[in-house]
């Protein structure tokens, strides 16, 4: 069996691939930021007294570790355009895939967050609550001040190591026909006739990055345990 | 200054106190010894309200801790604990775990915060461990910041649980010597502790329990001199052993 290798169609294809991968940056981004900031309230809400709060926080990340990643984007594809077109006054029928992989992204991810950050809090020895108390803190300034710094410092690498495989996932919003960087591959590949190179050159960036992430996840994980 | 009454608590069907009370009047040192389990430390997180009861009442300094409408923070503001394990926030230099919550809490300015958390410091023999954080520090030395870190909020009497428990025998003196410097001082003190030592020298009432009641609430003399209860005559007879 023999194969002609042609890699003549990335470098004219470049520009448009860097498009797609600021897209995929920015699902990440999103994902992450959103990810962080509603997967630390599910964990409070997880680990509150409060029984409705933590049952629904349960019922939440249980909801979307359940379900695979690709029916949730397919599902926020088809739900979150009329929602948008309904809430936002998009005029019908504009282009809200990007709008729909964030949210999708976002909210699955949360839930992977959540776990992250609630085993993280938990780490964080009961006596140092105590300790704030003692002092005078309110609940909120514990958790701000005393007991959310010292659980990020033990969840870097784990929420790192969730955000390379979040940057990876968001290949899927191939489903949803968006541009993202395996897409403009897919893309370009197709208009040549080149889809082996494509695939190939687009596999070997992602291990690029994945790869050194995960290096540098490791070196900063084995600086922070000493 | 600090008045207990009748406090129970159980956490279900295991009942951890029983009926106790006792007083501390200002000025007094108070402390408390007994075996392990046998609820010293519940008795004192009861003060500050960091462990909830069922029954009974804690009075400090006219405020009701177990009041749902006490503002619980403002009163722990106001009386400081020393914890057996430190509870140095680690993630903070000496010189912010001392600031932190005179800033954040009692909304002293950053300079003023740092005079006093430095005067207190000072106090313990600490001065050129600010800028150091916990883990640098031995076990006494952490202990020593978590008691200035007390004393900078002002409080108007001390919690102490078991604060030399932890640590290795060499650093419990230099523990205890601050604590019977502040006692002398006049400072209201509760101590949960097993140095008899300390007891003997600065308690004026050494109150004993087992099995989550109190067994003995008697003066200092009267305690090491006859204990009336047997329980208190067997554990002095065991811990004085040496």
């Amino acid at each position: 069996m023999s194969y002609d290798f042609d890699w003549s169609s990335i470098p004219g294809a470049l520009p448009f691939l860097w498009q797609g991968m600021t897209v995929t940056l920015e699902i990440t981004a999103t994902a992450i930021l959103v990810g962080i900031v509603w997967g630390t309230l599910l964990a409070m809400m997880r680990l509150s007294s409060v029984p409705l709060l933590s049952w629904f926080a349960a019922g939440y990340v249980n909801l979307f570790r359940s379900i695979p990643l690709l029916m949730v984007l397919l599902w926020f594809f088809l739900i979150v355009p009329r929602l948008l077109e309904h809430l936002l006054g998009f005029p019908p029928g504009s282009d809200v895939r990007l709008a729909s992989a964030m949210v999708g992204f976002a909210l699955f991810e949360s839930a992977y967050y959540a776990e992250i950050i609630r085993a993280g809090i938990q780490s964080v020895p009961k006596g140092q609550v105590a300790a704030a108390f003692a002092l005078g803190m309110s609940y909120g300034q514990a958790m701000r001040l005393v007991i959310l710094p010292q659980a990020f410092r033990n969840m870097v690498p784990l929420l790192l190591t969730q955000a390379i495989i979040l940057f990876q996932d968001t290949s899927l919003v191939y489903v949803s026909a968006l541009t993202d960087f395996f897409g403009a591959a897919y893309k370009v590949g197709d208009r040549d006739g080149r889809i082996v190179e494509l695939l190939l050159f687009a596999g070997a960036v992602y291990f690029l990055i994945c790869f050194s992430a995960s290096l540098l996840v490791k070196r900063f994980s084995k600086r922070t345990a000493t | 200054m600090i008045s207990i009454r009748n406090v129970s608590k159980h956490y279900g069907s295991f009942q951890v106190l029983t009926d106790c009370s006792t007083e501390v009047n200002k000025g007094e040192v108070i402390v408390v010894c007994g075996p392990s389990g046998s609820g010293k430390s519940t008795l004192i997180k009861c003060v500050n309200g960091l462990e909830p009861f069922q029954q009974g009442e804690v009075v400090v300094n006219g405020v009701s801790v177990g009041d749902p409408k006490t503002n619980l923070s403002r009163l722990r503001a106001h009386v400081g604990m020393v914890f057996q394990h430190f509870e140095l926030f680690p993630h903070m230099s000496i010189c912010a775990n001392l600031t932190i919550a005179q800033e954040k809490v009692l909304g002293r300015s950053h300079d003023e915060a740092l005079d006093k958390g430095m005067k207190f410091l000072d106090r313990v023999g600490l001065k050129a461990q600010a800028q150091k954080f916990p883990g640098e520090l031995s076990g006494g030395q952490q202990q020593r910041v978590a008691i200035a870190r007390a004393l900078a909020m002002d409080p108007i009497c001390m919690l102490f649980d078991e604060p030399t428990s932890a640590l290795d025998p060499e650093m419990i003196n230099e523990v205890l010597d601050v604590m019977v410097e502040l006692a002398r001082e006049g400072m209201t003190m509760m101590c949960v502790t097993h140095e008899m030592g300390f007891a003997r020298k600065v308690a004026h009432r050494v109150v004993f329990m087992d099995q989550g009641r109190i067994v003995e609430d008697a003066a200092k003399e009267e305690f090491f001199g006859a204990p009336r209860s047997e329980r208190a005559q067997q554990f002095l007879a065991k811990i004085l052993q040496h």
